[in-house]
């Protein structure tokens, strides 16, 4: 039995629309960050949305050999968390309140936080390093402060799968820096991480292996360096390395030329 | 201070009126009467309140409450055919049964209907706008019907009559029997809704969130459609059609509440209630010829609240 997640030949669409991802096959094994790449469109928040249940989807999806498509909402929430690129919060719940959330399918009744769910989510802000914005209006946080609070939300769950729809496209760069430290830390303690990334320069610098999808469909897989190479990006993105240029890119040649 | 207005407003309704308390003999019989008709006035307005929490939580959109969806219009719709339907083919059977008792059942039919309807017209993740304009327009749509019965009704004075006094609504002469059938459909479904807190919390963030955290969202939004049509109708049966309590009691309460359910939704039990017999007063003090209707006072109240609301959610692009 492999630990982490197996993703077996899933089929995803939006509202039985044409099929956005297309027999993908993936691992995120515990203890590793792995990347999800692809040009716009190619599908790579569609597969996340579908491996938690929020879009149409068929395949196999399975956490340390258990089947995750048969269990209850509460059920996979407690073991798979999702961070959305954004949250459509517009009321001005105090952070605090919101990471709290992420004790929802832990609670029953109408009682405030037991003394157990207040210490995880002081750990989860703490992780996110936000505990001092706990008593602050979400509405009034910046676009990468916000980001945070949705992933101390996820951390919250105690679910150590995460799945991450590009949680550094709101982010200056020390903010992301900062963020790659969490999830440095995070992967230490054994979580398994996916991660959706739009900036191929970050992929090489946070993730241990990579997945690049193409029209849904996945066109290599493996070490994240491996994957981050001419010999795959350029057929997918169209665009080449620079040699001796560290993770910076150019327009291929065809197209500069045209 | 919700407790403070809503005990105001209870002490001025028992000494503001027409008759006169100081008639040793009519001081008995008026302030029982008084009395009924706060009893009915307190529990339509915690319930419009109510109802509008839970639609303001549902569709994600701080502009909805039950009168704007239709949904009071769906009520009054199945008020009024219930009560035709009972007085043209079973009250001649069953007429042991009072009209009061089936009254709330039409009312609750016609109101989940009503959002049932908006909810599958506009979907998941509708904008504001097609949410209100679907709403007006079921209104227009039950409103006409209802209108339709209403003539179709005129044939037997008794049936007529009953239909009229129904549609007008209004909290007088509403005694004991309304109150007592209202009250535990107040009470339980305040209740029960309270319990879906956390689950209208968490809505807040969009079904997506709500959902990726464990929320099943489906059931969520069944039963508070059903939570909210109970209200909404327990609402109408008692005092008809009365507009804009459900929107400007939750807006009213949020600064001072916040956005959490779990304080919002007492908060509105109590502010509507406080807020409609406020206006209850307000139609006996107010200088008229006859008695105005409770629905103009809330109207006069809600109307150019909901125009600054909406204007201020155009300003700041949250309309599209």
């Amino acid at each position: 039995m492999k630990s982490g997640l197996q993703v077996r030949d899933l089929w995803a669409s939006y509202r039985r629309g044409p099929d956005v991802v297309r027999g993908v096959d993936l691992d995120a094994p515990r203890g590793s960050i792995t990347a999800l790449l692809g040009p716009n469109g190619s599908g790579k928040s569609t597969l996340l949305k579908a491996l938690v249940g929020l879009v149409d989807s068929r395949g196999e999806v399975a956490l340390d050999g258990e089947d995750l498509r048969t269990v209850t909402p509460e059920q996979r929430a407690q073991r798979v968390a999702y961070v959305p690129q954004r949250s459509l919060l517009s009321a001005p719940l105090l952070v605090h309140s919101v990471v709290a959330q992420g004790r929802f399918p832990h609670r029953r009744g109408l009682g405030g936080l037991g003394q157990e769910d207040q210490q995880i989510v002081d750990a989860a802000l703490a992780d996110a390093d936000i505990s001092h914005l706990a008593c602050r209006p979400f509405t009034e946080l910046s676009g990468g402060e916000q980001q945070r609070v949705l992933l101390a939300r996820a951390l919250a769950t105690g679910a150590d799968v995460l799945l991450m729809d590009e949680p550094t496209s709101a982010q200056d760069v020390r903010h992301a820096l900062e963020l790659h430290a969490i999830l440095g830390r995070l992967r230490e303690r054994g979580a398994a991480i996916l991660v959706c990334l739009h900036d191929l320069s970050e992929v090489c610098a946070i993730a241990d292996r990579a997945v690049l999808l193409e029209c849904g469909s996945v066109h290599a897989d493996g070490p994240a360096n491996e994957i981050v190479h001419d010999r795959h990006i350029t057929p997918v993105y169209g665009v080449e390395l620079i040699e001796g240029g560290g993770l910076g890119f150019k327009l291929a040649k065809e197209e500069a030329d045209g | 201070m919700l407790v403070l207005a809503l005990g105001s407003a209870v002490a001025l309704s028992f000494f503001v009126g027409e008759g006169d308390l100081s008639n040793e003999a009519l001081r008995g019989t008026l302030l029982r009467l008084r009395a009924w008709r706060l009893a009915n006035t307190v529990l339509a307005g915690a319930a419009l309140a109510g109802a509008g929490v839970l639609v303001q939580g549902l569709f994600r959109n701080p502009l909805a409450s039950p009168s704007i969806l239709g949904t009071s219009a769906g009520a009054t719709l199945g008020g009024v055919l219930v009560l035709v339907l009972w007085n043209a083919l079973l009250a001649a059977r069953l007429d042991w049964i009072p009209a009061e008792l089936i009254l709330p059942v039409g009312c609750l039919l016609g109101a989940w209907l009503s959002l049932t309807i908006l909810l599958a017209v506009t979907g998941r993740g509708a904008s504001i706008v097609t949410v209100l304009l679907t709403g007006f327009i079921l209104s227009s749509l039950f409103l006409s019907l209802g209108s339709l019965l209403m003539s179709l009704a005129q044939n037997t004075w008794e049936m007529g009559r009953a239909v009229v006094a129904f549609t007008l609504g209004g909290v007088d002469a509403k005694g004991p029997r309304h109150a007592a059938l209202a009250l535990p459909l107040v009470a339980v479904t305040s209740i029960v809704a309270m319990g879906w807190s956390r689950h209208l919390d968490l809505l807040l963030s969009g079904e997506e969130e709500a959902q990726s955290l464990g929320v099943d969202v489906d059931a969520a939004r069944r039963w508070v459609i059903v939570w909210a049509s109970t209200l909404t109708a327990a609402a109408v049966a008692i005092g008809g059609n009365v507009a804009f309590v459900g929107l400007v009691v939750p807006h009213a309460l949020r600064p001072f509440t916040g956005p959490e359910h779990r304080v919002l939704i007492p908060a509105a039990l109590v502010g509507g209630a406080a807020f409609l017999t406020a206006a209850d007063v307000l139609t006996r003090v107010l200088p008229s010829a006859g008695t105005i209707p409770l629905g103009v006072v809330t109207g006069l109240v809600g109307a150019p609240l909901f125009l600054l609301l909406l204007a201020r959610a155009s300003r700041e692009g949250r309309i599209a």
